[in-house]
């Protein structure tokens, strides 16, 4: 390598030169290395970065590998008391975003030593802690990350798993149907105890506290515990299967949430809830919590739209997704790709890819960047919730297959005659669908057809479809993969 | 449904189930009228003409093949008018010697079937007397439903099949097999195919003994042994088969070898050329091997010669 | 006392439509023959909610290709035991499932008794609650 004095862009190598007192471009430091070839255990993000005016790409990919590894804004001389080479971010690759000018998508690898086994706060203390701020970047998003198999395995992952919360429910072959209690605030304990009630005994297999029901005046805590307890094993016993329904225990301290998710264990739940909000390790100490007690934990992804709708900034809901297994959940609101909230179809199935594959491929078109060998860690349900109905029952199978539970809750709860026709509503679509599909029949284009004609003898559907049979939430998507042209629901 | 305890407030009660839903028919495609068309659909031609190719002699078998694939496929053409297509029962015995392929012809059987919708599936179960019957008191019924389970949809091979009936034995539960295969045999015609096989006059006692059975045999097909030029044309297929090939001389060697073979003892067709064969390989081997410092040719190493067939005993 | 909306215990896939016909059970076992699943035929009298081993009737069936050989079975467990429950299994042996894929109830008593609920009243205002089978 030339020693003029004149700074070139390349890495520098000379350790003299690379290391006297001064500022450097991140390229020239070794973050920047075209020829690397990723390790199996190196961990790997993918970034789409939008560089400020000016910036050159392979300088701000580097420099996003830098600030999320060991480098600062100068050169340091106890740099020299490292292996420092092994702590670098290495970037690797950057390709232009498809239809995009201005974005890049970058690659960077970091070695395993950079972290903490088993811990997703350390992971993303490294991987999103720093780099985001950074004024060279316009704009910043972690698209998607693969977690190398040897660092999976120093994670527990979902308490229960999709398999065992199966045998534990005794239900098998069909999704797993629930509702939110509606008005989400407000009600008090007994009336919220009744709507718990009606929903189960009509058929739903859960309910659901919403993500603000906490301990509010209105209705403390341990009240909406006792009386959703009572309407769950009455509900049970009614039916003759097993039932429950998610108790929030999101509460200001965790010393709190133990509280209430040890009453919620007294009292015989088969499941708790809590809101993402509640922190990283939070959820790591809970998931432990619900392994030792037999307890299913469902995560409501509270907040997340806030970082993962805008395409260009913030991280994507497949990294959280992925975090989540490892942290482990065993409920995650995936989307629904046909309801009220955001969500492209596509990109959609590519969560729920993360939730249940034993090994996610790399699928573009879902925007699924990486393989990722998940080591046998247990699966995640997914979740699908928010403005969906019994007419669209058919949409929702065919989108997401058997493994996933659906949620109605103004789909049950605004049912014109009454909660419990709308969950027998719901539970009729449901078990005809099933039935439908499994003899063979085309669900996607004779769905409508077949709900039509199994309304004729159950009038709770025939309702529920006259009511809402119209109804559906066609806006454009913010968040599509670049890689496909995705189809409108109708 | 029955009517429950409870209504859900402001609906009438469910109105009674309706009647059960017809299984639903089989996705079609246009509607075959020509004898072609039903062939072509269900690509039962390649079957039947390799049936032809393949197999050597048996012109009384291939007759009788063309004519159930005739039936199947005017059963087909009636159904597509809406005319009733009575299933006839198919049950088969195959009989013949050993070595004149009767478990060939049976796997192709099964495939034909299938291809015209006859059976279901069209995967074939081949077992004997030992399958189906068991050692003890109870240990029959089970043994053999486990069997007809597995070929439900298929057809079912019955090797042998007299070793059922042991009438001079009587802690013999072969009897308890021939009842259950008598009643499924009967009932579930529209599930399976039963060929029994086995030794031309054994089976003659056997169905004479089990009337019930023969009664339910609807083709009899005999299969007779093969004459010289057909054991012959079944040789150079498996050499060729084998990648091996005849000299002229070797050839000659063959055709004095067949019929000097078919006046041994336990002569078993098809399957006694097969092991001549390989004996003349073994042969062949030996005589190859002699030479070790000779770089062979592939022509040598395929050859078989005159001497590695002239070295059987039955020239001596 | 039985008094969800369709007056049956409502287990299995298919408890809130009208019973299945031997056709349609067959259809759905092709279903589950055509993923690779096996069949096995469970009954008991003792359908609480939490009873998860049913006495099997046989072992479950590998290697079956055709649904009236599980249905032949159906038949004979329904004449012997026509007043029990019995339920169909599928069971799938991928790595990574390893349990039941498909379950649904084939025969039921002429007359289903349901469950009462047992209250016993703990500390505070905590109850606990047993399911048992009623008898009338």
């Amino acid at each position: 390598m030339s020693e003029t004095v004149e700074k070139s862009a390349s890495l520098i190598i000379d350790a003299k030169q690379r290391y006297s007192a001064g500022v450097l471009k991140y390229r020239q430091m070794g973050y920047w290395d075209a020829g690397y070839s990723p390790k199996d255990t190196d961990v790997l993000c993918l970034f789409r970065i939008t560089p400020q005016a000016g910036v050159d790409p392979v300088e701000a990919a580097a420099a996003v590998a830098g600030e999320s590894s060991t480098a600062t804004w100068t050169v340091v001389w106890t740099d020299r008391l490292t292996a420092c080479d092994s702590y670098r971010a290495k970037a690797y690759k950057v390709e232009p975003v498809p239809n995009n000018p201005g974005q890049y998508f970058a690659w960077v690898a970091y070695d395993i030593i950079l972290f903490e086994e088993g811990s997703i706060a350390n992971m993303t203390a490294s991987l999103i802690g720093n780099v985001f701020s950074f004024k060279p970047l316009k704009a910043a998003r972690l698209e998607d990350i693969r977690i190398p198999v040897a660092y999976a395995k120093t994670f527990k992952g979902p308490p229960t798993g999709l398999t065992v919360e199966r045998e534990r429910l005794d239900k098998f072959g069909r999704p797993l149907l629930g509702a939110t209690t509606k008005p989400k605030l407000g009600l008090s304990g007994r009336n919220y105890g009744r709507v718990v009630y009606e929903g189960l005994k009509g058929g739903l297999d859960f309910m659901k506290d919403d993500e603000n029901i906490n301990s509010q005046p209105f209705m403390h805590w341990r009240d909406r515990f006792l009386n959703v307890m009572d309407a769950v094993n009455k509900a049970s016993a009614a039916t003759g299967e097993v039932k429950g329904s998610y108790l929030n225990v999101t509460a200001a301290t965790v010393e709190d949430m133990y509280e209430r998710a040890e009453f919620a264990r007294e009292l015989g739940s088969v499941i708790i809830m809590v809101d993402l909000v509640v922190g990283w390790s939070t959820i790591q100490s809970i998931s432990n919590w619900c392994r030792k007690n037999d307890m299913l934990l469902h995560m409501h992804r509270a907040g997340h739209g806030t970082y993962t709708r805008q395409k260009n900034h913030g991280i994507s809901f497949r990294v959280i997704a992925k975090w989540l297994r490892l942290a482990g959940v065993d409920h995650l609101h995936t989307g629904t790709a046909v309801g009220k909230l955001e969500g492209d179809p596509m990109t959609v199935q590519g969560y729920y890819n993360v939730c249940r594959d034993s090994h996610t491929k790399q699928d573009l078109p879902r925007g699924l960047f990486f393989d990722q060998d998940w080591a046998d860690l247990r699966k995640v349900m997914p979740v699908a919730s928010g403005g969906i109905h019994a007419g669209q029952m058919h949409l929702l199978l065919d989108l997401f297959g058997d493994d996933v539970v659906l949620q109605f809750g103004g789909g049950t709860i605004g049912h014109p005659a009454g909660i419990q026709a709308g969950a027998v509503a719901n539970r009729v679509a449901l078990e005809l669908m099933v039935k439908a599909r499994n003899e063979g029949r085309d669900i996607k284009h004779e769905g409508l057809n077949i709900l039509q004609r199994g309304a004729k003898t159950c009038s709770p559907l025939q309702q529920a479809l006259d009511t809402w049979g119209e109804i559906s939430f066609n806006y454009a998507s913010t968040d599509t993969s670049d890689y496909a042209v995705t189809e409108q629901f109708a | 449904m029955a009517a429950p305890l409870y209504q859900i407030p402001g609906q009438q009660a469910p109105a009674p189930a309706p009647a059960s839903a017809a299984a639903l028919a089989a996705p079609g495609g246009a509607a075959a009228r020509t004898i072609d068309e039903v062939l072509a659909q269900s690509q039962a031609a390649a079957v039947i003409d390799a049936l032809e190719g393949d197999l050597v002699g048996l012109a009384p078998v291939k007759r009788r093949i063309r004519d159930i694939a005739a039936l199947l496929v005017i059963d087909k053409l009636r159904t597509n008018f809406g005319l009733a297509a009575h299933a006839p029962s198919f049950h088969m015995s195959f009989t013949g010697n050993p070595g004149t392929g009767k478990t060939t012809v049976a796997l192709r059987m099964a495939e034909i079937l299938h291809r015209l919708g006859r059976v279901r599936k069209g995967h074939l179960v081949a077992v004997t007397r030992d399958d189906l019957v068991g050692q003890y008191i109870g240990h029959t019924a089970p043994k053999t439903r486990e069997v007809l389970k597995k070929a439900m949809g298929g057809v079912l091979f019955i090797d042998e099949a007299y070793y059922l009936y042991r009438p001079d034995n009587e802690r013999d539960y072969g009897q308890e097999a021939i009842e259950i295969l008598l009643q499924v045999m009967e009932n579930q015609r529209d599930d399976l195919v039963v060929i029994l096989a086995g030794y031309k006059d054994r089976m003659e006692v056997f169905f004479r003994s089990n009337p019930g059975l023969s009664s339910r045999i609807a083709h009899h097909l005999e299969f007779p042994d093969y004459l010289p030029p057909e054991l012959e044309d079944i040789a150079l297929r498996m050499l060729g088969d084998m990648q091996y090939r005849l000299s002229a001389s070797g050839l000659a060697a063959l055709r004095d070898y067949i019929p000097l073979r078919m006046r041994q003892p336990h002569f078993a067709n098809a399957r006694s050329i097969r092991n001549a064969l390989d004996r003349a390989r073994l042969r062949q081997a030996n005589r190859l091997f002699a030479q070790r410092a000779l770089a062979l040719t592939r022509d040598e190493l395929m050859t078989l010669e005159s001497e590695d067939l002239r070295a059987s005993r039955v020239f001596a | 006392m039985m008094t969800n909306p369709v007056a049956r215990i409502t287990q299995g896939q298919f408890s809130y439509l009208p019973e299945l016909s031997d056709a349609e059970i067959a259809l759905q076992i092709e279903y589950g023959l055509s993923k690779g699943y096996a069949w096995s035929v469970e009954y008991t009298d003792d359908p609480h909610p939490r009873n998860t081993y049913w006495e099997m009737f046989g072992i479950p069936m590998f290697d079956l290709k055709d649904a009236a050989g599980v249905m032949m079975e159906v038949h004979a467990c329904r004449s012997a035991f026509p007043r029990h429950y019995i339920r169909l299994m599928a069971f799938d042996s991928t790595r990574g499932v390893e349990s039941i894929a498909m379950s649904f109830i084939v025969n039921r008593p002429p007359h289903e008794h349901g469950f009462s609920l047992a209250r016993q009243e703990g500390h505070g205002r905590t109850i606990r609650y047993g399911v048992h089978g009623a008898l009338e």
